[in-house]
């Protein structure tokens, strides 16, 4: 009788710092799994046996688009995470409960600890709503909105300007987004939709260039043109002689010291004056900001030589010396 | 350089005359200054003219503000409004505030030494209502001057090149404002050619930051 001795043996390498036993292929010990992620597979290349299974998805996540009129779709876990703004929050929030028993007597939820979210990020969060609202209530894109919200994200993380107020810190990120991309929008403008003023804005805009350690182009009266002149309707003729108009003036230098949206304003009257549409100075000076007597100044400045300004190809209405003299 | 041939109206000039081999008397003048002064192009020629002094000085003993008021001519107290009493003289015009912990400060003088006169006078009106007030630490702690460099200024080109010192937002404000780091000073700077500098602890630092921005001005001056 001969006895079999059946060989017990580990499976563990000699070399290896982990005491972890890996799974191998009976058959192949010595073949790398392949790993077939969209089963959750490990597949041994030589002779096809699956050898683990259940192996955790690391793909993307999917839709199932079987069941379409269920609203709500069981299979998302959650909403879109901002990783890049909010530092990684991955915690759960416990919803409020809807069944009956989720309410004591009074009437009250039972579960009720839900803030406590993240409390450092809570101030950002609530920032980045404001700055979400301010941007809608003028039509500004997702580019503008994503600037400003970086931007904030860095001066809040600076903290250089702790002590000021997280919404004029808000609004002057706001103003530096639009100004660089190159569409500025006005300190009036910005204001506008914020309840801090202009002062405040403008202190908080020159801290954060210093703070973040970059300039902004100077502002051009080109900038304004279009959305000034579409919001009196101007048509495209006179939005472009206006455009010409305060291009000259300014390399003539006819308006030495004047803010360019004042010279813009005054411009722009100027340009409808001689056109069909002529706009009175307070209906400008509501759209831009400026005080009609400040229209009136720009405009004497410009007057004298209203000849050469106008573009070559301009259609005049009312020829240039009827243009009203203030 | 140019030797004139005519040496009278070089010996009128002053300059020693030397002989040479021709006969003739040519100046002598050397290729290089004797003592080393700023050459005449580089030099403004305009000297920024001092508009405000502020400074401190502590009088050394607590005072009754309201006694203070009441007593003395050209006073103001109002507590709701500010903690100090104003008071103001004619001499060098100047306006005090006097604080109870005995500290004032004096500002609207024209130079240093009007400064210290006018803050004597006001320790002087402190001592006569019966304080016993002393003259301590007078120090000057801020000099405005105001200058004009005669020419207009491109800001645009001047906040292009020197991004870094400078900030001109026309919205905010119409001049250029400059702060300059080697004199720790802030200079105005309009498009007119006006030019105010402010943050000087001593005279000197306001001539030195006019001379620093002059030539930097001229670079940036109005065809």
């Amino acid at each position: 009788m001969y006895q079999l001795f059946t060989p017990i043996f580990f499976s563990c390498c000699s070399g290896d710092a982990l005491a972890l036993p890996r799974v191998t292929c009976p058959n192949h010990p010595d073949a790398i799994l392949v790993e077939d992620y969209r089963a959750g597979d490990m597949i041994c290349p030589e002779c096809g046996l699956v050898v683990g299974d259940r192996v955790i998805d690391v793909g993307s996540e999917w839709r199932t688009f079987s069941n379409e009129k269920a609203l709500k779709d069981p299979s998302r876990v959650g909403d879109a995470q901002n990783p890049l703004l909010n530092g990684g929050d991955l915690t759960t929030m416990i919803s409020k409960g809807t069944g009956a028993a989720s309410f004591d007597e009074f009437g009250n939820s039972k579960y009720q600890n839900r803030r406590t979210m993240s409390s450092s990020d809570r101030a950002m969060l609530n920032a980045f709503k404001e700055i979400s609202t301010m941007a809608d209530r003028i039509n500004l894109p997702r580019n503008i909105i994503d600037r400003t919200n970086n931007l904030f994200k860095q001066v809040y993380e600076q903290k250089s300007l702790k002590g000021r107020a997280n919404d004029a810190i808000a609004s002057a990120c706001l103003y530096i987004a639009c100004r660089q991309e190159g569409v500025p929008r006005t300190f009036k403008e910005i204001c506008a939709v914020s309840r801090i003023s202009k002062k405040e804005i403008g202190r908080c805009f020159k801290l954060i260039l210093k703070a973040l350690e970059t300039s902004v182009d100077l502002i051009t009266t080109g900038d304004f043109m279009s959305r000034f002149c579409s919001n009196l309707g101007l048509p495209k003729q006179v939005q472009m002689a206006a455009t010409f108009i305060a291009r000259k003036a300014v390399e003539l230098d006819l308006v030495p010291g004047r803010s360019p949206i004042s010279v813009a304003a005054a411009a722009i009257y100027m340009a409808s004056q001689a056109s069909a549409e002529k706009k009175t100075q307070k209906e400008i000076g509501d759209i831009a900001g400026v005080a009609d007597v400040t229209i009136r100044q720009s405009y004497r400045l410009i007057y004298p030589r209203a000849a050469e300004l106008f573009p070559p190809d301009f259609k005049f209405d009312t020829p240039v010396d009827k243009l009203p003299q203030l | 350089l140019h030797f004139e041939s005519d040496s009278t109206a070089a010996a009128a000039a002053g300059l020693p005359q030397v002989s040479t081999s021709l006969g003739q008397d040519i100046p002598f003048c050397p290729m290089t200054p004797m003592t080393p002064v700023t050459p005449v192009t580089e030099r403004s020629g305009i000297i920024p003219q001092l508009q405000n002094i502020v400074s401190t000085v502590n009088l050394g003993c607590p005072l009754n503000l309201k006694f203070i008021a009441l007593q003395a001519r050209n006073a103001e107290y109002n507590p709701k409004r500010f903690a100090a009493v104003i008071m103001r003289i004619r001499d060098p015009r100047t306006t005090a505030l006097i604080f109870s912990s005995g500290k004032m400060v004096c500002t609207g003088a024209k130079s240093e030494e009007q400064s210290r006169l006018a803050a004597r006078k006001y320790a002087r009106v402190v001592q006569k209502l019966g304080f016993p007030a002393r003259f301590l630490d007078f120090k000057i702690q801020n000099m405005v001057a105001s200058c004009d460099v005669c020419f207009p200024i491109r800001l645009e080109g001047l906040v292009l090149t020197h991004q870094q010192f400078s900030s001109y937002e026309p919205e905010l404000f119409p001049g250029l404002i400059y702060r300059m780091v080697k004199p720790r000073i802030v200079l105005l700077i309009f498009v007119s050619g006006k030019v105010v500098l402010t943050g000087a602890k001593d005279r000197a630092e306001i001539y030195e930051a006019f001379e620093n921005i002059y030539p930097i001005l001229r670079g940036f001056r109005k065809q």
